[in-house]
């Protein structure tokens, strides 16, 4: 400490004790006062404004200003509408179905439908995010459409490109809103609300929330530019998967949900990815490892009388057929409406008669495929 | 929990200080609150470390018993070394084990356990005490008067590191537990100081050192320095920010701790920097480590020696790696280097004094921060201007880093250089916390500054970082 400081503690220390009442307390009690004051009262305004506005519908469906479903704020507005929006039947998935409307659902499934799809989700999220639908209300059906890649890595990983995820939402406890409620950014998209200022990102309408199709080129060209025959994981660098890994991480996340929420039907979807995605596998040599993983999930939910499976991988006039694709994964909302049909119906159940039959024929497929064919870089 | 998080400051420090006083005519309860709040601070992330640190107390406690009806070396030195094999196992032990394994060649299983929040400095704290005790220089009864000592949560999990004789006649004092206006005045006041340190400005630094640290191969020299001056900043202001916070948080509660931080950039020379620079550290390895090691008092070399192995497990103190070993043997060579100067009576300038200061200062952060010495190694070859292909000029690289920070926090880009500037400004030219706090008298700046600053910080948290010291 510097001979300056000492000097200042000691003339501090003077001053130390002042009677109860005299000047010092007096000044000291009212600056306390009227500066927390002053900064308590700009905290619950700010934090009432907030709640009033409700930019991410955490409190209530409506609210009191035309909702915004902000570009790539998935994962903060999804918990607040399963919360709060009136509905029986959840889709949950990756981008893959963003482009799914809310009607759609209800036209397929007669039952009023909510997407609540994230893009990069993860196991681990999509059971956050049911769990929550679950525990706010009774659901007829959920429907998850599966993504391997939300089974790569340990039970509890999350993609990095996510960003964030806001946990204070997933739960029915308004204490711990405090990030919400007395956050900058979310101060300043309320504000921009009000004043009716589009900036940021958004979309607003309440059946497609996440609609991106309009966005994007569809058809076999826009497929094949993108890919390197030699290399078909180029485009989107999926990491290696193992089997363990995957069962491990289905076991922990959403088994635990079929068997605590048994009036729910949980529908699992295998996605009708491009004949593309499985030549990928081919070449990474993930095959086998995939189409092992399916009949496990199969096997570990055949006892289940609330789960079915829906396997949708193997309808070669929908996945050979490129000009329904963006890319090797994403396809047209035209699919869309079919899976969300498809998956309301029968007609590619999964049963212990057909188990075979769709894996065998998906893995001739697979190995059919020759990427040299396709053209492209 | 953290000082910078919304559960501390909207309900956890309030509430504690309301029940303290309401408790306060009844001073043992009012104290045995304030130990139990300060368990539950500890406990909030693990619960499970709570019977690591009670055993500790309970451990060191009873060894200081011992040692209070007269002196006894053995008694000392089992007590001393029972904390250092605590902080080994949980701290050092996978980084002996690889360095171990480096030597013999065959790589033993290693334990990967959790390292305790704090662990270091309450085991440093204990450590004074029980040396303490041994020289007569403390002595506590009361178990529940030592828990709180050590537990009280302001210093539990960054310090300052306390001396027992500082904290416990503060504790005895019935009048404390009353609460007293100017004290709530001060603490919040430099409560907010503190969080502005670290919300507004060392968090804005830190996405800057962030970038320029994670990838030195692609940066230009001036990028590469700005990325270390950032991280210089960020250091400071986290760190004194945090400590700030304690200072103020301790004194609603009527408590005086040391000061930890006097504006260490303004240093002349590196033994200046080290009176200023995490002061009760410099203090314990002062008076616990080089004047038992002998300090000054033999020929230089072995003063050299001393000087040397108490800034080598300085450095590791901070962390189980070769970087930090590194870092504090910099700081030791530089301190004995400048020993031998001032031997030949000729004192530098004081400017010449302090630009070589902070540049040593500044270079030697580097071996603090990065995450290996490969990458140490990249950082000082970027700063040479040795990379081959640099991505960016230095101006569009710090843009690039703005725009990214300004479009996460919803500011403008020109935040990211703008607090900067205000940082470089309070830490060489404007009055530190400590000069602030002790000068404070109420009045309408100083209260504008806390009503407008305190909700503006509040508002920036969604963003929690952890600070940077809880990993020491």
């Amino acid at each position: 400490m510097t001979p300056s400081v000492h000097r200042e503690n000691a003339r501090e220390n003077a001053r130390e004790d002042p009677e109860p009442g005299s000047a010092r307390t007096t000044a000291a009690r009212r600056w306390f006062v009227a500066s927390l004051g002053v900064a308590v009262a700009a905290l619950v305004a700010i934090g009432g404004f907030n709640a009033y506005v409700d930019p991410f519908q955490q409190y209530r469906i409506p609210g009191p200003y035309p909702a915004r479903y902000y570009t790539s704020l998935h994962r903060y507005i999804a918990p607040g509408l399963v919360k709060n929006a009136t509905y029986d039947t959840l889709l949950s998935g990756s981008s893959i179905v963003e482009n799914t409307r809310n009607s759609a659902i209800l036209r397929a499934c007669k039952g009023a439908g909510l997407n609540v799809a994230m893009p990069a989700l993860t196991a681990r999220e999509q059971a956050l995010l049911v769990s929550t639908a679950l525990a706010a209300k009774p659901l007829t059906r959920a429907i998850l459409v599966l993504d391997f890649n939300e089974f790569s890595g340990a039970p509890d990983e999350r993609n990095p490109l996510a960003g964030p995820i806001p946990l204070y939402f997933y739960d029915r406890n308004p204490l711990n809103d405090f990030p919400y409620l007395l956050s900058w950014g979310v101060l300043v998209k309320s504000w921009r609300i009000v004043h009716g200022d589009r900036s940021d990102r958004f979309r607003t309408d309440a059946d497609a929330p996440w609609w991106w199709a309009g966005e994007r080129r569809f058809g076999r060209d826009e497929v094949v530019k993108k890919l390197d025959p030699r290399n078909l994981n180029a485009q989107f660098q999926q990491p290696p998967r193992e089997l363990a890994g995957m069962q491990e991480s289905f076991r922990r996340n959403l088994r635990p949900m079929f068997i605590s929420y048994q009036r729910t039907e949980f529908v699992l979807v295998w996605p009708p990815y491009s004949i593309v995605a499985w030549g990928d596998f081919v070449q990474r040599r993930q095959l086998d490892l995939t189409l092992d993983f399916k009949r496990w999930v199969f096997e570990t939910t055949r006892g289940l009388p609330n789960v079915r499976v829906i396997d949708l991988q193997a309808v070669a006039e929908i996945t050979h057929d490129l000009d329904r694709y963006t890319d090797l994964y994403h396809f047209a909302p035209s699919v869309n409406d079919w899976l969300v049909e498809e998956a309301c119906g029968e007609r590619f159940r999964v049963r212990r008669d057909n188990v075979d039959a769709f894996l065998d024929d998906l893995r001739r497929q697979a190995l059919a495929f020759d990427p040299r064919k396709l053209g492209g870089n | 929990m953290l000082f910078n998080s919304y559960e501390y400051l909207i309900w956890f420090l309030p509430g504690t200080l309301v029940v303290f006083f309401l408790l306060g005519r009844r001073p043992f309860a009012a104290q045995v609150w304030l130990t139990v709040a300060s368990l539950f601070f500890y406990g909030w992330w693990n619960p499970w470390h709570l019977p690591l640190i009670l055993g500790s107390i309970a451990f060191n406690f009873g060894i200081a018993r011992l040692l209070q009806p007269g002196p006894a070396r053995a008694v000392l030195a089992f007590g001393v070394a029972a904390n250092l094999a605590l902080l080994g196992v949980f701290k050092y032990a996978d980084f002996f084990l690889v360095n171990a394994a480096h030597l013999v060649g065959d790589a033993p299983p290693l334990l990967h356990l959790a390292l305790p929040l704090g662990i270091s400095f309450f085991t440093f704290t204990q450590i004074a005490y029980l040396v303490d005790v041994y020289r007569r220089k403390a002595q506590e009864p009361l178990l529940a008067n030592y828990a709180l000592f050590v537990t009280f949560f302001p210093h539990l999990l960054a310090g300052p590191i306390l001396h027992h004789s500082e904290m416990m006649p503060q504790f005895a004092d019935t009048s404390n537990k009353r609460p007293q206006w100017p004290n709530l005045a001060a603490g919040a006041f430099l409560l907010t100081i503190g969080l502005v340190k670290k919300v507004l400005i060392a968090d804005t630094f830190a996405p800057i050192a962030d970038a320029g640290f994670g990838a030195p191969a692609t940066l230009s020299a001036p990028a590469a320095w700005l990325a270390v001056l950032a991280y210089t900043m960020q250091i400071y202001f986290d760190f004194s920010g945090y400590t700030d916070m304690a200072l103020g948080a301790a004194r609603l509660f009527n408590i005086k701790m040391p000061i930890n931080f006097n504006s260490p950039y303004r240093a002349t020379d590196i033994r200046d920097f080290w009176h200023r620079w995490h002061i009760t550290l410099s203090r314990f390895l002062r008076e616990y480590l080089y004047i038992p090691l002998g300090g000054n008092r033999g020929s230089d070399a072995r003063t050299a020696a001393n000087i040397l192995a108490t800034f080598f497990l300085g450095g590791l103190w901070h962390g189980a790696a070769w970087t930090f070993v590194i870092w504090g043997l910099l700081h030791g060579l530089a301190m004995v280097v400048f020993r031998a100067w001032n031997r030949i009576g000729r004192p530098l300038p004081r400017e010449v004094g302090w630009a070589l200061t902070f540049a040593f200062v500044m270079v030697t952060w580097v071996f603090f921060r990065a995450t290996s010495l490969d990458a140490a190694l990249a950082m000082l070859q970027a700063m040479a201007g040795m990379n081959a292909a640099p991505a960016l000029p230095a101006l569009a690289w710090l843009g690039e880093v703005a725009t990214r920070l300004g479009a996460a926090l919803t500011l403008p880009p020109a935040w990211t250089l703008v607090a900067p500037a205000i940082g470089l400004l309070i830490v060489w030219r404007r009055a530190n916390s400590n000069a602030l706090t002790m000068r404070f008298q109420p009045g309408f700046a100083n209260a504008a500054f806390v009503a407008l600053a305190l909700p503006i910080c509040v508002l920036q948290l969604a963003r929690v970082t952890p600070f940077l010291y809880f990993n020491f």
